[in-house]
This record gives structure tokens, sequence and C-alpha cells, in this order.
């Protein structure tokens, strides 16, 4: 989730692609670019891993355009019921929505970088509580008890990022934890 | 740190419920006579037969175990208080009732090693569990209220927060992150600066 350079989150969030549109002619570096073609011209279109782009954006050699998983189809899905939307769809399984849509939002300007973040920031408010709900209940059940839940929680619960998984597992430890103390005894057998 | 990493995030119920067995004094009626003895930690004694006496709930315990005493249950541990508490925590559905701070790990010790001494021990249990699901109802409206700086939820038992640790402690940082202000692009490679780096990294590891 941080920036920091050692985390494997931030790993993970660095590596989605972000669309981009050429300012500058590339000359035989198209491949390195992922594009088939060895030449690259003005207004052609590629897709950078995030950890690169911010330096080529700031030396204005590309064009971004926001990422299909931030588009406005997205937010207004989003804005109906954060619950119901399978973020791990939109940036592939094991993909950090969340991360990455923070990466998006360092590099926009002030205004629109406020309103990504807010959309980030809502939706990990309203997605969290179910969230904490699901983890505890999974934690507190004894072994595959946990299988016969209803569809619209394992729905919800395929649809979990990986932030929002690794959280899911936390509240699953703990409230196994609580359980399995709440059952041992320490009393004598006579 | 060779800490697994399930002991890194918050401390085991059961080191809790070692810190409440430290912490706690209960009455106890030993079932023996014998003088005082000097331990590391204080000395306890003399002891008489029937006449209470105070001691930490870890000699309490132990002693039990060795069908040497009774215990005497705290004041709160019976059905009628409980029972008063339960109606308390459904009548308020905005706040906590107020336990003691360590109640679960506690009732659990008392119940677990000497339901004999506990008065109608399966309701004292029962309760204990309802209490337990009303006030996780309630952590969860509370959760819904949190934002990265501040969580507000008064009344918590020590087993209680312990529970919501690590998952609590993660969801912030990560509304922390998303809510801070982008870093100024061209400033972060700092880090790679001579002499920093070295320094940093020790820190680190």
């Amino acid at each position: 989730m941080d920036n920091d350079y050692w985390s494997f989150e931030s790993c993970l969030s660095e590596q989605q692609k972000i669309p981009c549109t050429l300012k500058l002619e590339v000359g035989n570096h198209g491949n390195l670019l992922g594009a088939s073609e060895s030449d690259l011209h003005v207004g052609g279109k590629v897709s950078i891993p995030m950890w690169l782009a911010p330096t080529l954006i700031l030396n204005d050699w590309l064009d971004f355009n926001i990422p299909p998983p931030f588009m406005q189809r997205v937010k207004r899905a989003l804005n109906a019921d954060a619950r119901s939307v399978r973020l791990s769809a939109l940036v592939g399984n094991g993909g950090e929505w969340y991360g990455f849509g923070k990466l998006v939002a360092d590099i926009l300007e002030e205004s629109q970088a406020k309103e990504l973040q807010g959309v980030l920031l809502t939706t990990f408010k309203e997605r969290f509580v179910d969230l904490m709900d699901q983890a505890q209940h999974f934690g507190s059940l004894p072994g595959s008890a946990a299988d016969n839940m209803g569809d619209r929680g394992s729905d919800f619960r395929e649809g979990l990022e990986m932030t929002e998984r690794e959280l899911f597992l936390l509240g699953q430890e703990s409230a196994k934890a609580v359980r399995l103390w709440y059952e041992s005894t320490d009393r004598k057998e006579h | 740190m060779a800490l697994p990493a399930r002991l890194m995030l918050s401390p085991l119920p059961e080191e809790l419920e070692f810190i409440a067995l430290q912490q706690t004094d209960i009455l106890v009626r030993p079932h023996f006579t014998m003088g005082k003895i000097r331990l590391l930690s204080g000395s306890y004694g003399p002891f008489r037969a029937t006449a209470n006496i105070e001691l930490p709930l870890w000699v309490g315990k132990y002693l039990k175990q060795q069908g040497k005493c009774a215990l005497v249950p705290p004041s709160w541990l019976n059905p009628d208080w409980l029972e008063e508490k339960l109606k308390q925590e459904m009548s308020k559905p905005e706040e906590f009732a107020p336990l003691p701070f360590r109640y679960a790990e506690i009732a659990k010790v008392f119940l677990d090693i000497a339901p004999e001494d506990v008065p109608s021990p399966e309701r004292v249990r029962s309760l204990l569990k309802d209490i337990r699901e009303v006030r996780q109802a309630k952590t969860r409206k509370g959760l819904a209220l949190v934002d990265e700086t501040e969580l507000r939820m008064t009344g918590l038992g020590s087993m209680e927060i312990n529970e919501l640790r690590p998952f609590l402690i993660r969801a912030m940082g990560v509304m922390r992150v998303l809510a801070s202000v982008p870093e100024v692009p061209g400033t972060q490679d700092n880090s790679f600066a001579a002499g920093e780096s070295g320094s940093r990294m020790e820190e680190d590891w």
C-alpha cells in the first residue's frame, strides 16, 4: 500500500499498466514499450507500467489517460453500490486496486486527484465493514461449516482485491484465535 | 524479528489471559492451613482453612487446579449482575455497558477451572455469550464511523480490542495512505542520496 521501496504490495501496484499517448518519435525502441513495430510515432498509443510512467510523463514525453479501472463507468457502479463491484475483476487476480488508484491520483492534477482519492476512500470505507463482518464470521466458524454461506457473500469475497484479501485474512485469524481460546480448557481431567 | 507473523500483530488471547492472571486479585478460601510462602512476586499467606484470603488470580488458579481451595467469584460474576448489564447493553444501542476491562479473561478462567464456585455457571456462560454478541454487533456499527485518523468506541474490553487490533490497524493504515497528499514528483528519490541510504537500510532491517 505504501510507497516503500521494499514493499511487495507497492511492487504489485506499480506493475499495473497505464494507457498513454506518445508526444515524441521513438525510433527503434517500440518493442521496449510493448508495441509490435519498432518505430513509434507521435500520437501512437502505448501501455506503460505504472513505475515507469511518472518519469516519462514529467519529462513531457507522454500524455496519459485515466486507466480503465478508474473510469466513469466504474465510478458510477461504485456510487450505486460499492459492495457489489468486483474490484478483483478490474485489476486482475491479485491486483492492487487501491494501491494502483493512489499511484494514478499522485500523477493527476490536484482537483482530479482529490476526486479520485475521494472515490478510493469512500469505496474502502463502504466495503470494509462488510469485509470485517465476513472475516469474523469465517474465523468464528469451526472447519468447513463456513461453506454454506449465502450467494451474495461469496460474490463479495471473490470480488476482493489484494489489500482487502489481506485484511480479510487478518480479521479471520484473530477471530479464530479468540474462538480457539474460548474453546480451550485448563481443567485437569480426573 | 524472528517471531512468527501471527505473534507480531497483537498479543494472543492466551497472553491476555496471562496478564489478567497476574493483575487480578481475588478471594480464595483454602482447604488447608499453612504458613506464609515467599515467592519472587511477593509473599502470600499465612493460609488458614476456610478463612478467605486475597491472592493473585494465578495463585488461586494454581491452588484450585490442585484441589486445595475454593475460589470466591468477583461481585460481577453472577447471573443477576450480568442480566442487568445485558439489559443495559440492549437498551442503549449507542454505548457499551461498563464491564470490567478484563471481564472476558477472568470469567473464562472461573468458568473453566472453577464452575462449581460460580453461582449457576451455565446461565452465567450463556449470559456472557449474549453480552459478547450484542457488543460485537455494536462494534460493527461503530466501525462504519471510522476514518483515517480516529475511531471512537469507549468501554470495550481488552479481549474485544485485541480481536479488532490487527484488522483495524491495517485498515486505518490503508485509509491514511489513500487520504494522504501526493508526494511532490521528483523529490521521492531522495532516499538514494549519498550517505542517507546506508543508514536507512540498517534501520529498516
